[in-house]
Parts: structure tokens; sequence; C-alpha cells
């Protein structure tokens, strides 16, 4: 009797199957979410009207889904780059914070009368993404070497690791690094340094093309570089790699700094277009919802750009319908998780074949089928 | 002089209660999490799990009002969800690390969005029926320890024994050693007639359970409110406490009293006023756990060998 799920010989893996998986996964997700909004008694179609118009319709609205998308994008770009390393780094909202202290650290330093005074802009923003990438990668590349000199998991670690950099922000928030005023927060940061609005009218700031930048960037190193051709093949067969005389564990390390200093540029994008001064709670689950997107993106630096704009604006999308439909914006959490679940579901999809017909039509089992199982 | 002695035990009693009250749903959830692991699976939902038994949890009291009932709703919350987390697991095959990670943004969204749906926007949390401390007499008033050890809710009794129960069946049934034998070699296990499949299913629902339980636990005893942080990394600290505890559920007890030390020190030391900044105290759990699981002190022997990995059947 023919199987209804039956293992295809090979996957189908062709860059148009994956996209058609990924986006039956999405619209998947898309109905399911419909439901909920079904019980709010709000139309679907009017609710997903209310999430995508105002994000990507009106340009007020599209500015800030290019807002929200920036950090989003390079958390995702570092993701790619550590687990396709082969190193499950989940510490990005870590990265986050500590990419945006230091960023804030040496924007404070730059107002008139501390230490370094003002600094031309061209000066200042070369500096100020060594130091995000610097602290960022640090951070990151510690839990690599904790991985690669003791053989802890870095999955937990960089979990924990998270936890320990929020507080630390509280801490500098409240205390050290504190404005007078009754919020835990530092001084408003000099205006020189700020990223530079690139569409008039809106909030769209310059971190979007530091997004792409690195994207391009990330895109070069693994599929063009040797580097990025050894950090995969280290991900993808350690003991090969260590035959073909690749030094695995300098190459984890490297990946762990590579993702860490993407996620801190993250840091330093959000405090220097966006908020422009450091405050408690500034990640707010971003270092998650990055990882979310490169998952959606497949891993492909690629289509991290398109992926990032799409959840960037389903959360600015959120907040309107938040407003108009009074439907909570944490629907949108669901809709977005739901979407890499049915992506990883469905995978299973490209590896088995679906053979409706043998739900009605019955043939006699043949020794061949006996042996098989 | 004799002011300040009193003033230092009060200190190591209060102390102490809260050391134990602290540790008390993380060991509960890492004594589940032990069972995942031990069977192949590194269950990483069971933040999201808490999360939800939580949410059930509360809710149930707040229109029950029967605390036992409110806390089965967690446990039956925990299964229901752990059933969906163990297909993705063991059936589709899906990493493990990132179903579980998802499905903590998943269950993030589900929590704040039925509690919105249920309680309205109404700004003041309303309190709900609670389990409450016991003086158990004459041992309770044991100076010392004996608050700490004699004062405390059924539920964190109820964790202890569970930690011996989840030892013997674990090491002394039949069970136990299908459970583990899955986890550590899936192949053998397969040919000596275990059902590598139906072992780990049971492993992911045995810590559904205890994490939707733990949930519930945090609600019912410790809080008496829900809010979205309430859980806030208290199961990654789980998943740490195995590691610490070297998958045994003896250890796990130890380890996580550890944490709940560390946790404590905190609130105590804010109580009786120092001058060290209470964020810094607070990242002090994360940092022993990362210390503790770092692989300084090894441990990477012990781990189930099949841990992570799907297992397919020939």
């Amino acid at each position: 009797m023919a199987r209804i799920f039956e293992r295809r010989l090979t996957p189908l893996d062709s860059p148009l199957d994956i996209f058609a998986t990924t986006s039956a996964a999405f619209l998947a997700a898309m109905l399911v979410t419909a439901f909920l909004f079904l019980s709010y008694g709000a139309s679907p179609f009017q609710a997903y009207y209310a999430l995508f118009h105002e994000p990507f319709a009106t340009l007020r609205g599209f500015g800030y889904s290019l807002v929200r998308a920036s950090p989003l994008a390079l958390i995702a770009l570092g993701t790619i780059v550590s687990w396709r390393s082969g190193f499950s780094y989940l510490g990005f909202e870590g990265c986050f914070v500590t990419g945006a202290t230091a960023t804030s650290w040496l924007a404070l330093l730059t107002l008139p009368g501390t230490r370094i005074g003002p600094l031309p802009f061209f000066v200042f923003l070369p500096l100020a993404i060594l130091t995000a990438l610097a602290a960022g990668g640090v951070w990151a590349a510690l839990v690599g070497l904790i991985r690669v000199r003791f053989g802890g998991n870095e999955v937990l670690i960089s979990l924990m690791s998270n936890y320990v950099a929020i507080l630390i922000l509280q801490y500098l928030v409240s205390g050290p690094m504190r404005a007078p005023g009754s919020l835990p927060e530092t001084l408003l940061l000099p205006r020189a340094t700020w990223l530079p609005f690139i569409l008039p009218g809106t909030r769209a700031h310059a971190g979007i093309l530091i997004a792409l930048a690195a994207a391009g960037l990330v895109w070069m190193l693994l599929q063009k570089m040797p580097l990025g051709y050894e950090l995969i093949v280290t991900g993808f067969n350690p003991s090969a790699a260590r035959y073909a005389g690749i030094g695995v564990p300098g190459r984890l390390v490297l990946a762990a700094f590579f993702a860490g200093g993407l996620g801190g540029l993250a840091g330093m994008v959000e405090v220097l277009g966006s908020q422009h001064r450091l405050m408690d709670g500034i990640s707010g689950g971003v270092g998650f919802v990055g990882i979310v997107v490169a998952l959606l993106a497949r891993l492909n630096p690629l289509a991290v750009i398109p992926t990032a704009l799409l959840y960037g604006g389903m959360s600015v999308g959120a907040d309107a319908m938040q407003r108009r439909a009074s439907i909570p914006s944490s629907i949108t959490f669901i809709l977005q998780s739901l979407a890499v679940l049915f992506v990883l579901a469905l995978d299973a999809l490209r590896y088995y074949k679906f053979n409706p017909s043998s739900l009605w039509r019955r043939t006699p089992p043949s020794v061949a089928d006996g042996v098989s199982k | 002089m004799n002011g300040g002695q009193h003033m230092g035990s009060a200190f190591v009693v209060t102390w102490l209660s809260a050391s134990l009250a602290l540790a008390g749903p993380v060991l509960l959830a890492a004594l589940g999490e032990t069972f995942a692991e031990q069977s192949g699976v590194l269950n990483v939902g069971i933040e999201g799990t808490m999360l939800l038994g939580a949410l059930a949890s509360f809710l149930a009291s707040y229109y029950t009002g029967m605390i036992w009932i409110s806390l089965l709703f967690g446990v039956l919350i925990g299964i229901a969800a752990n059933l969906f987390l163990a297909w993705m697991y063991v059936t589709v095959r899906a990493s493990q690390v990132v179903t579980g990670l998802v499905f903590n943004v998943f269950a993030l969204g589900i929590a704040s969005t039925v509690y919105r749906r249920a309680l309205g926007n109404s700004a003041v949390p309303e309190s709900i029926a609670m389990f409450h401390p016991l003086h158990i007499p004459v041992l309770s008033n044991f100076p010392l320890i004996g608050p700490a050890l004699f004062g405390q809710t059924v539920l964190f009794y109820l964790t202890l024994l569970l930690a011996f129960v989840a030892h013997f069946i674990l090491f002394r049934t039949n069970f136990g050693l299908a459970l583990r034998a899955s986890g550590e070699n899936p192949a053998a296990a397969d040919s000596a007639g275990i059902s590598v499949y139906r072992m780990r299913y049971a492993g992911t629902l045995i810590s559904g359970a205890a994490a939707g339980m733990a949930g519930g636990y945090l609600v019912l005893a410790q809080v008496g409110l829900f809010r979205e942080s309430i859980v806030s990394g208290q199961g990654f600290i789980a998943l740490g406490i195995v590691i610490f505890g070297r998958w045994n559920p003896l250890k796990s007890a130890i380890a996580a009293l550890v944490f709940g030390a560390c946790d404590a020190l905190q609130l105590s030391l804010q109580i009786f006023g120092t001058s060290v900044p209470p964020q810094l105290l607070l990242a002090l759990p994360y940092v022993v756990t990362i210390l503790a699981i770092s692989g300084l002190f090894g441990g990477k022997a012990v781990q189930p060998a099949a841990l992570m990995s799907p297992y397919v059947k020939e």
C-alpha cells in the first residue's frame, strides 16, 4: 500500500521550492491568526489591512518600518554568520545592549566640555562603528571562548548572558550614566552624533543603509571569500574541517565575534538613529525577533533585508492596529513566530511526497513494501 | 552588640527561607527537563511552557478560586503545549533549539493576548487564591533553619518529594532505563525493542507537565498575580540547573538551592539595606549558572550522548 507520505530521493531544494514552502508557511500562519482576529469580532480582512497598510502604503509608516527593520536585519545577519559556522548563538539581546551602551558612552564623551569634545560626524561614525563592533563582538566571543576552551554549551550560556547584559545596563542607567530626572536613562545624545535622516518627512535614518551594506558584506564573506568557506565547512562538518587543516576553535571564536559585532551594530543603529539616548529596556526582545527573521529568511543574507522589512513593518502596523481596532499588538508575536514554526513543520514537505490518492485507492500490499518497511 | 547579633540571625533566617522558596519552581521545571534530556531531547520550550502554565493557573484561580484545580490547569496546559513540541522534536525532527526558542516567542504572544482578552485592560491586577506557607508545629520554631525548612508552602514539599520520585523512576525502573537508553544510544535502544519515539514523546510530555506546574507554582505560591515577565528566564535557569546537576534529580535539587541562595541574597540584602547595587546582585544567579555550565568544572562526559540529535528509524 502506498504511504500517504513517501520520502523523496532528493529533497526539493531549488530556490523556488524554498520560496514556495516559506510563503505557504507564512500564509498558513496568517490563516490561523485570522481566526484570532475573528475572536475579537474584527474582520480579518480589515485587521490585515490595518496591519499592512500603514507600514507599507504610507510614507510616514514606511519610514518607521525602515527604522524597525534596521536593527532586526543586523541581528539576523549576526545569526546567519554564527549559525552557519556551527555556533548556535542566542545572545543577541546582550550584544545589542552592549553595543548600544558602548556607543552611548562614546557619544556622551563628545558632549562639549567633556574629555573628547565635539567631533565631526565623519570622524565620529567610524569610531562609533568600531566601538559597537568591538563591544558586541567581545561580548559574544567570550561565549565562543568558553565553548572552545571548556566545552560549555553555547546555547544556554548565551541565553544567560542576555540577562547579565540587561542587568548591567539597568545598573548603568540608574547609576553612573543616569541623567538627572525620574527615568532610568542617559542624557540626550549630542545632535551631531545622530545618524542622518534619509527620507524627508519620515523618521527613516541611515541605519538601513548600514544594514544593507552589512548584508552585502556578509553575503560576500560567506559566498565569495575563503574565510567564509572555512566558516561554513566548520559549521557543516567540524571533523572534515579539521582534516582539511582549518583551525576549528579559532574559526568558531571568530564567527562569534562577527555575530556579536553585528548585534552590537544593531544596538548602535538603535541609539544613534532612533532613541538618541540609552535607556532601560531598550532591547525589548529585538534580539529574539532578529533570530526569527534570520530563520524565516532561511539563513540567506540577501533574503534578510526584505524579511526584516516585513517583520519591522508588521510591528509598526501592530501598533496602528491596536490604536484603531483595539486588537492587542501582541498578536503579531503569534503571527511572526507561527510563521517560523510552520516553516519548520512544512520543511517535511520538501523531503516527503504527499500522496493523497493513497487515502482512497488501496493497492494490495506487495513483498517489496514489507521489506522497505 | 546584642542587637547586631539579632540582626545577623534575622538576616540568615530570611535569606534561608527565601532561598528555599525561590529554588522550588526552578527545581520543579528542572526535574521535568531531566526526563526530556535523558530521552535525548533538549526542550528549550519550557520557558514558554512555564509562562503558559502560569497564565492557565492564574486564570483558573481567578475564575474558580480553587488552588489545586488551578495547579492542575497549569499541568494540563503544559502537557498540551508540549504535545505540539514533541511532535516537532520527534516526528518532524526539526532543530530542537530553534523550535523551542521560537515556541517561547509564540507562548509570549499567546500569553499576553489571552491575558488581555480575559481581563480587559484593567490596570489593577486582581488578587487570587494562593497557597500559604505551612507552619509545621514545633519544628518550625527551631532556631535559624526551623522557619526555612518547615515554613514553606505545601508545593515546596511536593517538589522535594518529586525529586526523589524522579530519581527513583529514572534510575530504578524499566521505564527510566528505556528512557535513558533512548538518549544515550537510540539505535541500540531501538534494536532492544524500545520505541525511541515513544520514549522521547514521554520525556517531552513529562517536562511539559512539570514546567506547566512550575508556572502554576510561581503564580499560586509566590507572586499571586500574572504578568508577562513572571518567568523571565527561570525556564532557561532550569536548563542550567539540569546541567549543573549532571542530569541527576537529587543533584539538581542541590543545584537549585545554590541558585535560590544567590537569588535570595539580593532580596535579603535589599531588605537589610546595603550599598551594593541591586542590579549587580540580581545578575549573580545568571553568572553562577554560566560558570556552572561553562564546562570549567567538567561535565561534558555525563551528558546524554544523543542529546539534540533527532532519531531516524532505519
